[in-house]
């Protein structure tokens, strides 16, 4: 790996959101309304007063988290389907560089769109809804980083998909974090899931971030279990996607879509 | 040897795109991959470069593999395709410091104005590629091609969307660079006039195979199967045709 490369990827992908509003979009629109929507519910659900306490933050919390999951996953895909329809593809893998390069200059403009929405969702609020995310930001950090680290990994089988299907693929490239949340235990604790779900959704790292920020929230303890749980899963998820990707460069390689789109 | 090429062969299902394929480009000579549409021009320079792979044969280039030297390989050339496009958005300049980048080019900023100037591309410098004409895209497309002084080059019709001045410009920068440093060119045009000026030597290729090699004269001769004193291929061209690939090789 070559740094200079890689920062050839991330001057390429700055270029992009320089000029293209969607990145804008994608980056503060989404995390300001969901959090607005689910902000003035939680403005509701205060009236009432047969809620557990916590019940609020950890809603809130949960809105954010899982606004920076959908993102990381989302804005990987759909940076790599812009070389897709720009076909671009052609000219940076007969360049020396290197697909691992190519992800990781991905990656670093992800994290960095990413933590943008996170910011702009918190600082919401933050001011309008007392919500201070940022107090309890050191103890959320490591389930913050499991599921950046499970957002890529996932980027990663997405990116794969959409080089082996092209863009008959592409809309998954904005929905399949959707997949996964019904069993990532979001909004609600793994508890209340049929028992019979509980094994399967225990195995996503996910859940694993979703339960121990409701621990951190209402108990104020960090769970350091779901924390090395979360990381382990992680480590098996990421050697899966680095060997399905091959697998799909290589079925897109002897097809010959690399050079036509399909 | 700056290129071998042995036994080159890509099978979609049950179709054959590439059959068989062997040969050799010398260092500093300009080489054309020649022959009628679906011949596998295209196919055979993208095996080369890696972007497809082969169901058999294998491709060396400067005496190494893609398999184990990559990078190294790469750096050293460099192409243009019909299937290659830039990001829309991103201005010429922009594309232009993305691949300097990559290839890690000294002094970008100098080289790409003076590719600029030299493709007759200056004043388009801040224009997003979305607002460029295809020859004009193409003239950022040899740009990036010679980004890197590559020793190789390996271009995919490189003159198609050009007018004739323009081509006759890049005909003379693709010479001058023969000439002055040596670098070694395969390239695919269907303009037989334009091929039969470049090319020291011929590669012709038909329904996936290779039918003849040689000087434009040679391959004339060989293929009308009559003498001759100048090169005629577009004859040659009209004359395969209308043939089978077994007509073909065993004439
Ligand atoms: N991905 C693919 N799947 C199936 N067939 C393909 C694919 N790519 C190319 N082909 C077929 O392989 C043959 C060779 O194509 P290629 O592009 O190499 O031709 P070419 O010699 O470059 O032609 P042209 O002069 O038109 O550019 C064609 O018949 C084409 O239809
Ligand atoms: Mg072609």
């Amino acid at each position: 790996m070559k740094l200079y490369r890689i920062r050839s990827v991330i001057r390429r992908h700055t270029y992009e959101v320089i000029h293209n509003a969607n990145h804008i979009t994608y980056m503060v629109y989404w995390p300001v309304v969901n959090i607005l929507v689910w902000g003035f519910f939680t403005l509701y659900l205060r009236h009432g007063d047969a809620l557990k306490p916590g019940v609020v933050s950890c809603l809130l919390g949960a809105v954010i988290l899982w606004g920076l999951f959908n993102a990381f996953q989302r804005d990987m895909a759909v940076g790599f389907l812009e070389e897709l329809w720009s076909r671009n593809l052609v000219s940076l893998f007969a360049s020396p560089l290197s697909v691992s390069e190519y992800v990781t200059g991905l990656i670093v403009v992800t994290l960095a769109k990413a933590m943008v929405g996170l910011s702009v969702g918190a600082l919401i609020a933050w001011l309008f809804y007392h919500y201070d995310m940022f107090l309890m930001l050191p103890m959320l950090l490591p389930f913050i980083l499991n599921l950046v680290l499970f957002a890529v990994a996932m980027g990663i089988v997405v990116t794969g998909l959409i080089f082996r299907y092209t863009t008959k693929f592409q809309a998954m490239a904005w929905s399949f974090a959707g997949i996964l949340m019904p069993l990532s235990c979001v909004f609600y604790p793994l508890s209340s899931l049929p028992s019979f779900l509980r094994p399967i959704a225990s195995i996503l790292p996910t859940t694993q971030s979703f339960e121990g920020m409701r621990e951190v929230i209402e108990s104020g303890g960090f769970s350091i279990s779901h924390f090395r749980l979360g990381l382990g899963l992680n480590l098996i998820y990421f050697i899966f996607a680095i060997f399905f990707f091959r697998w799909m460069f290589e079925a897109a390689r002897s097809r010959g879509l690399l050079v036509k789109m399909e | 040897m700056l290129v071998t090429v042995e036994r080159l062969t890509k099978t979609y299902g049950k179709f054959t795109a590439v059959q068989d394929v062997s040969f050799v480009v010398h260092a500093g000579e300009i080489a054309g991959l020649v022959g009628p549409n679906g011949a596998g021009k295209t196919t055979i320079i993208h095996m080369m470069l890696g972007l497809i792979s082969p169901n058999a044969g294998s491709v060396r280039l400067f005496g190494k593999s893609l398999e184990t030297d990559r990078e190294q390989i790469l750096q050293r050339l460099n192409f243009t395709s019909p299937y290659m496009a830039f990001p829309v958005r991103l201005t010429v300049l922009e594309n232009l410091r993305v691949f300097a980048g990559i290839y890690n080019v000294r002094d970008p900023a100098a080289k790409i104005n003076e590719l600029l100037e030299q493709f007759g591309i200056g004043r388009l410098k801040k224009k997003p590629m979305s607002r460029l004409s295809s020859g004009e895209i193409t003239r950022v497309g040899l740009c990036k091609a010679f980004l890197n002084d590559p020793e190789l080059l390996l271009l995919d019709e490189p003159t198609a969307y050009l007018d004739p001045q323009a081509a006759v410009q890049v005909r003379a920068v693709l010479l001058d660079l023969q000439k002055s440093r040596g670098t070694t060119i395969l390239y695919t045009s269907h303009n037989m006039h334009e091929v039969e000026r470049m090319c020291d030597r011929i590669l012709f290729l038909s329904k996936g195979s290779i039918i003849a090699t040689g000087t434009p004269i040679e391959v004339t001769c060989s293929i009308l199967n009559e003498d001759r004193s100048a090169p005629a291929l577009e004859e040659v061209f009209i004359r395969i045709a209308g043939r089978t690939p077994d007509e073909a090789v065993s004439n």
